[in-house]
């Protein structure tokens, strides 16, 4: 059994008159299979991105960066969205931005969808021991 | 104009090698190059057994469609059986364990998009906190 150490740290010198600045991190018991870390070119059908399979009561950890590229490299300003299998929408990322979260409790993958074109998406996830 | 960085590393024994993943964005408006500046935070505290079970927040309302969001969600319970079931309305995407968290873009992308935790399983009390970073909505006039 291995373990995963994420780390979340936001800080903001001006969002608030007093400084935010907040850590949190996690020690996570995981094991196989994981895939870590990955790259995907998302096209605008989610069911054609599906970057984690469907649960079968486990949890898995999920990372996704939306790398701000195209599938030639190009630069995009369009938002990628996190699905679950079946179009359900969690949220979308913008460029640069990234996520992290337990994917579990259900029978459904995760699915990338951009938003127009294609994304380029760097992609983990790791099984929950 | 705020300017809320969020950063992540992940780091792994799990293979011969070590995993190392590390990314970094500022919290952005959606469309534009402005940051959030709505920041709503918050602790409390749901039970199993009780009409606490299940808690909603950062309501989904129709001025909030297409605006951006992130949110950040703790489980503080210290009982590693208890977690939390975490539901975009009425679909689980996802349960935190004791001590884990999540950081996510949240999509209002309808009313029906409510964020809705509960404790379980049985018995299972868990204190949790939050971080909602959002746009401010352009309220309607009161009729």
């Amino acid at each position: 059994m291995a373990t995963l150490t994420p780390t979340l740290t936001l800080t903001s010198t001006d969002a608030t008159a007093d400084q935010l600045s907040f850590s949190v991190t996690d020690s996570l018991s995981v094991t196989a299979p994981h895939i870590g870390l990955a790259k995907i070119a998302a096209t605008t059908t989610g069911a054609n991105n599906i970057i984690q399979p469907a649960t079968d009561g486990q949890t898995y950890y999920v990372y996704v960066h939306h790398t701000g590229v195209d599938a030639s490299g190009s630069t995009v300003t369009t938002t990628l969205n996190i699905e679950l299998t079946g179009d359900v929408i969690i949220g979308k990322l913008a460029a640069g931005e990234f996520m992290f979260m337990p994917v579990g409790g259900h029978s459904l993958g995760v699915q990338l969808q951009a938003s127009s074109g294609t994304v380029v998406a760097e992609y983990a996830y790791f099984t929950k021991a | 104009m705020a300017t809320t960085t969020a950063t992540l590393t992940l780091s792994s024994d799990m293979l011969s090698s070590p995993i190392s993943i590390s990314a970094s964005s500022t919290l952005m408006k959606a469309g534009i190059t402005e940051g959030l500046e709505l920041i709503e935070m918050g602790r409390g505290t749901i039970s199993e057994a009780d009409a606490s079970k299940t808690a909603e927040f950062g309501l989904g309302t129709a001025l909030g469609v297409d605006k951006a969001a992130k949110l950040f969600l703790v489980n503080k319970a210290t009982d590693p059986t208890y977690y939390i079931d975490v539901d975009i309305h009425d679909t689980n995407i996802g349960r935190l364990y004791a001590g884990d968290w999540m950081f996510i873009p949240w999509g209002i992308n309808d009313v029906a998009s409510e964020i809705v935790i509960e404790a379980e399983p049985a018995g299972a009390t868990c204190p949790y906190e939050f971080a909602l970073f959002q746009e401010p909505q352009t309220l309607v006039d009161h009729s």
